[in-house]
């Protein structure tokens, strides 16, 4: 654009294609001192200034259709597969104790529902790895979880091997197992989960933010449509010229329209991230909980009067999900419920919770009292009432409350999207109708110098 | 003009063409290649404790196998003398007795049927029966070798039955009743080792409980071996499976355990330590220790002690020895 100089004077600047480009500064620099020349290089510039701001503002709304595009494609999924990496593997952990717990063989539920716990954190493993390449801290974590797993899961089938002989080795090479997953598995999983989250809710962030660079690109193009029709209107006493009228007009048109899409844009990621994405986090956070209170209550159980350590972990976690204190995370995830359906679920699994510490509170009462057999078959038997049947619904109650809010996430964030319809297409029509607009109303004035 | 703007093109093309082919030659990605691995370990495992005998406390010599005088006549089982420690148990309903769940053959879970078993439980139960007249009524209570004498001192349990040997150290603290089995130190390696001695282990890692008569003798060795402490006996079992140790070095009694689990470990060399196992009673419960010596006399003198013998330690192949003489302070 910038070397399209009168076309009289083209012809000496052929010369060389290297010093085309001085020529026609020094062309323009002398047209500027006349009248017609002014006008020109004005003309010039705002057509550039139109053109460019049209490239800049069209490209800055496609990053954002982007990046929310990226939150429903990737950050969302894999963050919700990390955080089901420590599910599976604390369920793990737990299961495996509770099957050794029950003595024999253990039942075939306890079997199979361990080794579904094992294959779902290697399938969502498979899942967050294909996505730390760029995160050092989390290609650290998913590189530990890889190694250690399938050594975990060794030292859990020399145990169950040791057991099925009747050795007390078996019950060794289990506490081993269970001392790698909470040494080294889950605080890995941990870290990978809160890397995911914290990546979602930094790009969350900046999918929210307002594109302030190319706001000031479109007032200033604004700015000086005005400024240059106020010049002409002093020059011509013409009051209005038609052509930057619709050039103004245009850009006004896309400022409005740009401005409500995007503000729409920003409270939408902002619904789905309080009412998707922190709902789910504290979902997230009460199940890892819960979970680790599980271990720690069949724990208890397995040392047989020499496990104080897990009560007493047991004991420190139990407000964080049950009681109505600040501190309890299914009241607080409820508060952030989005639909009723979601409060009712949270509301069972607070019932859920609080009925489980009850029952574990029966089952510390029978073991402490001497009656061990009783409070296995409460704490692991499969009866309705037992901590195991309280447990798995109060585990299915999260999970529903944590499907809901990503559900609820992927609605918000979708419609977000929306928001920006039509919106690239649009700023680049108005742009080349800036354009045009500029091109005719500067022809018609020059066209009065001929 | 044209031909000329045309070649200026060419040129400038092979220019940016032939720029990135000076550069260095690709190299393939590194690979994922991993170097070593941290091996699993028990929980608890911790290499080269502290020696405990720096912190010396003099410890006035005495006779740790002689215990006090059984009573005579030992009480009818459910009609304990008023006042007594026998008669408070007999009124709880349970006797609480801190015992081992992870020692195979003396105390352990078995996983078949999740009820405790072995020589040392054979003992609770029979002081259970002469208290109650029914062997059940005990509520098990898990201890560690670390945890035995606390457990006495804080009153958390009754007796500690739990190989436990009888030193003028933990006299100090606690009561012992006669001294019911005589085991002794030994090693413990894998079938391939040529080490038979502690001699040969200077440098090397060896396995012991924490709290344990053992690791004290490894700690004070003069070969200078590494110990290593775990919380509970079978770890020392799993971490020599591993590779992780060269030897397990404690009671003959408690390696056999390892032996029947495992066959391809033996033990080598001889005793180079005597342990005397005696029953914990806490220090103030002295009629308690008069009690269980009477049991201990009844076991022996019934056939009791040599049935449990058998059905335990019989496994191992060793002729069975006689019962150790109870023998008592004037």
């Amino acid at each position: 654009m910038v070397t399209v100089p009168p076309p009289e004077r083209l012809a000496p600047a052929r010369r060389s294609l290297l010093v085309m480009p001085a020529t026609a500064m020094r062309h323009a620099r002398r047209s500027a001192t006349s009248s017609p020349g002014r006008l020109f290089v004005i003309g010039v510039a705002l057509v550039m200034l139109a053109l460019v701001t049209g490239v800049v503002g069209a490209l800055a709304v496609q990053e954002k259709q982007d990046a929310i595009d990226n939150l429903i494609e990737h950050r969302e999924p894999v963050a919700a597969a990390s955080q089901q990496i420590y599910r599976s593997l604390s369920d793990a952990d737990a299961t495996a104790a509770s099957a050794f717990l029950s003595g024999g063989t253990p039942p075939a539920a306890l079997r199979e529902r361990y080794e579904l716990d094992i294959a779902q954190a290697g399938a969502n493993l498979a899942q967050a790895a294909a996505d730390v390449a760029e995160v050092p801290e989390a290609q650290r974590q998913v590189d530990q979880l890889a190694q250690q797993l399938p050594v975990y899961t060794g030292l859990v089938e020399t145990a169950r091997a040791y057991n099925r002989q009747g050795f007390p080795a078996g019950a060794a090479y289990l506490r081993e197992a269970s001392g790698l997953m909470r040494a080294k598995l889950l605080p890995a999983a941990e870290e990978l989960y809160s890397i995911d989250f914290r990546r979602l809710a930094d790009e969350q962030a900046h999918a929210r933010a307002f594109p302030w660079g190319s706001t000031a690109l479109v007032l200033v193009l604004l700015a000086a449509l005005v400024a240059t029709q106020l010049y002409l209107t002093r020059r011509t006493n013409r009051l209005l010229n038609i052509g930057l009228v619709v050039a103004s007009g245009s850009v006004v048109v896309g400022l409005v329209w740009g401005s409500v899409a995007l503000v729409l844009e920003s409270v939408r990621i902002a619904d789905g991230h309080d009412t998707g994405t922190r709902q789910v986090e504290l979902a997230v956070q009460a199940r890892i909980v819960a979970l680790t209170m599980r271990a720690n209550e069949t724990l208890t159980l397995v040392a047989r009067g020499d496990g104080g350590v897990y009560e007493e972990d047991w004991k420190e976690l139990a407000p964080k999900i049950g009681g109505d204190g600040e501190e309890n995370l299914l009241v607080r995830a409820r508060g952030l419920a989005a639909d009723a359906e979601t409060t009712a679920v949270l509301d069972a699994a607070r019932q859920n919770a609080a009925d489980w510490l009850a029952l574990h509170g029966r089952v510390r009462e029978l073991d402490d009292g001497g009656s061990y057999e009783n409070a296995i078959a409460l704490a692991v038997g499969d009866g309705p009432d037992g901590a195991a049947a309280v447990f798995t619904e109060l585990d299915a109650n999260l999970l529903r409350a944590i499907n809901n809010g990503r559900t609820q996430f992927v609605e918000e964030t979708t419609s977000a999207r929306a928001a920006l319809t039509g919106l690239v297409p649009g700023i680049a029509v108005l742009s080349l109708l800036a354009a045009v607009g500029v091109t005719m109303g500067i022809r018609e004035r020059l066209r009065e110098y001929r | 003009m044209r031909v000329s703007r045309t070649n200026r093109l060419a040129v400038l093309l092979t220019l940016v063409l032939a720029v990135p082919a000076c550069a260095a030659p690709g190299r393939p990605v590194d690979l994922a290649t991993v170097k070593s691995v941290e091996r699993p370990r028990p929980v608890g495992a911790r290499e080269n404790p502290t020696p405990k005998s720096t912190e010396v406390k003099p410890v006035p010599a005495c006779d740790a196998t002689a215990s006090l005088p059984p009573l005579d006549p030992m009480p009818t089982p459910g009609e304990m003398p008023a006042g007594s420690t026998m008669r408070e148990i007999q009124d709880a309903g349970k006797l609480i007795a801190g015992v081992d769940q992870n020692t195979f053959l003396f105390g352990f879970r078995n996983p078949t049927t999740n009820a405790l078993e072995g020589f040392d439980i054979d003992r609770v139960r029979e002081i259970a029966r002469a208290i109650f007249g029914d062997p059940n009524r005990v509520q098990f209570k898990v201890v560690t070798s670390l945890g035995r004498v606390p457990a006495l001192e804080n009153g958390d349990v009754h007796v500690v039955v739990r190989t436990f040997t009888a030193t003028c150290d933990r006299w100090q603290d606690i009561n012992f009743s006669a001294i019911y089995y005589v085991a002794g130190q030994r090693l413990l390696v894998d079938r391939a080792s040529k080490v038979t001695r502690l001699d040969q282990l200077g440098g090397e890692k060896v396995c012991a409980a924490e709290g344990s008569t053992s690791i004290k003798t490894l700690l004070d060795h003069p070969a200078d071996p590494v110990p290593v402490q775990v919380p509970n006996w079978t770890d020392c079992l799993v971490m020599l499976q591993q590779g992780q140790v060269a030897a397990v070095s404690t009671d003959d009694t408690i390696l056999a355990g390892m032996v029947a689990q495992d066959p391809n470990v033996r033990m080598v060399g001889p005793r180079f330590t005597e342990e005397p196992y005696g029953i914990g009673i806490p220090k103030e419960d002295e009629d308690m220790v008069r009690f269980v010596n009477g049991v201990l006399e009844q076991s022996v003198a019934e056939g009791d002690w040599a049935d449990s013998y058998d059905r335990w330690l019989g496994r191992t192949g060793e002729r069975r020895p006689d019962p150790p003489p109870l023998r008592y302070r004037d």
